[in-house]
């Protein structure tokens, strides 16, 4: 069975930018989700078997940090691996994220080779 | 603080890493009212160790360069999109003066980045508040980074 990434990031165009950066790096997903912000990645990964997740930290509604805590309490999900993709990868919030379970990050500008490089090693 | 070099330094990074532009800086506008003659801005807040307004002003055939090119499809009109991949560009542009900031121990909190599009408008700010112009240029034309701040 293929495997499916979660983008999750409330601009439509980083969404489009990171799945092309996907393709560039070489990356084949079978399926592409995408969610706007903490919440909607939630309700998608309650419907949809996901193998990975690249999230945004600043998001409104619900930020990339609070997602991270919802989906650490939730048993059905939690061990499905984040990768921070964001403006935001000061030591603190790192951390911070590395302790609700996410296995990395990758700052914003990024290019599909340090993509390749953080998420490769998971899949 | 060297608030120019950071702008222009964080500005190249991002043209060359996500937008594939050639991009080049000129020397930043003097202080005062500036008509720009622009027609689509993208603005994010800092607070922190200064409190700060960063945009992106670009007259319409630069704007539709830029998204187009970061997205990889033509672009016709501005819309959603060109205000959304600018608002990107501003909040990476954030990013990275946060990043530059810290190195100086300059704590800085980002807010969430807006976009505004028309013929004509104007941003204003505390006429107390210090500015930055600092104009670049690409193929289509010229576009302003500007960061309007107050030291604490």
């Amino acid at each position: 069975m293929g495997k499916t990434v979660l983008i999750v990031d409330d601009s439509n165009t980083m969404r489009k930018i990171v799945s092309r950066s996907l393709r560039q790096a070489g990356i084949d997903f079978d399926q592409i989700l995408e969610a706007g912000d903490g919440q909607e990645a939630l309700d998608v990964l309650a419907a949809n078997k996901v193998d990975v997740v690249l999230s945004d930290i600043n998001m409104p509604n619900m930020t990339g940090l609070e997602f991270l805590k919802a989906k650490s309490e939730d048993d059905a999900i939690k061990e499905i691996p984040v990768i921070m993709i964001s403006t935001e990868t000061g030591a603190d919030i790192i951390d911070e994220a590395k302790s609700y379970g996410a296995k990395g990050a990758i700052k914003k500008p990024f290019t599909p080779d340090l993509i390749n490089e953080t998420l490769g090693p998971l899949l | 603080m060297e608030f120019a070099k950071k702008i222009v330094e964080t500005t190249e990074e991002i043209f060359n890493t996500m937008i594939f532009l050639d991009v080049s800086a000129n020397t930043p506008l003097e202080q005062g009212k500036q008509d720009l003659g622009c027609h689509v801005s993208a603005m994010i807040g800092l607070t922190g160790g200064f409190s700060a307004m960063l945009g992106i002003h670009c007259p319409e055939a630069v704007g539709l360069a830029i998204s187009g090119a970061m997205l990889g499809i033509e672009i016709e009109e501005i819309d959603a999109d060109v205000k959304d991949a600018l608002g990107e560009i501003a909040n990476m542009l954030a990013g990275g003066l946060k990043e530059r900031f810290s190195t100086e121990d300059i704590g800085l909190e980002l807010a969430i980045p807006t976009a505004v599009s028309g013929k004509s408008y104007t941003i204003a700010s505390s006429a107390k508040s210090n500015r930055v112009i600092i104009p670049f240029n690409i193929e289509q034309g010229q576009f302003f980074i500007e960061m309007k701040y107050n030291l604490n």
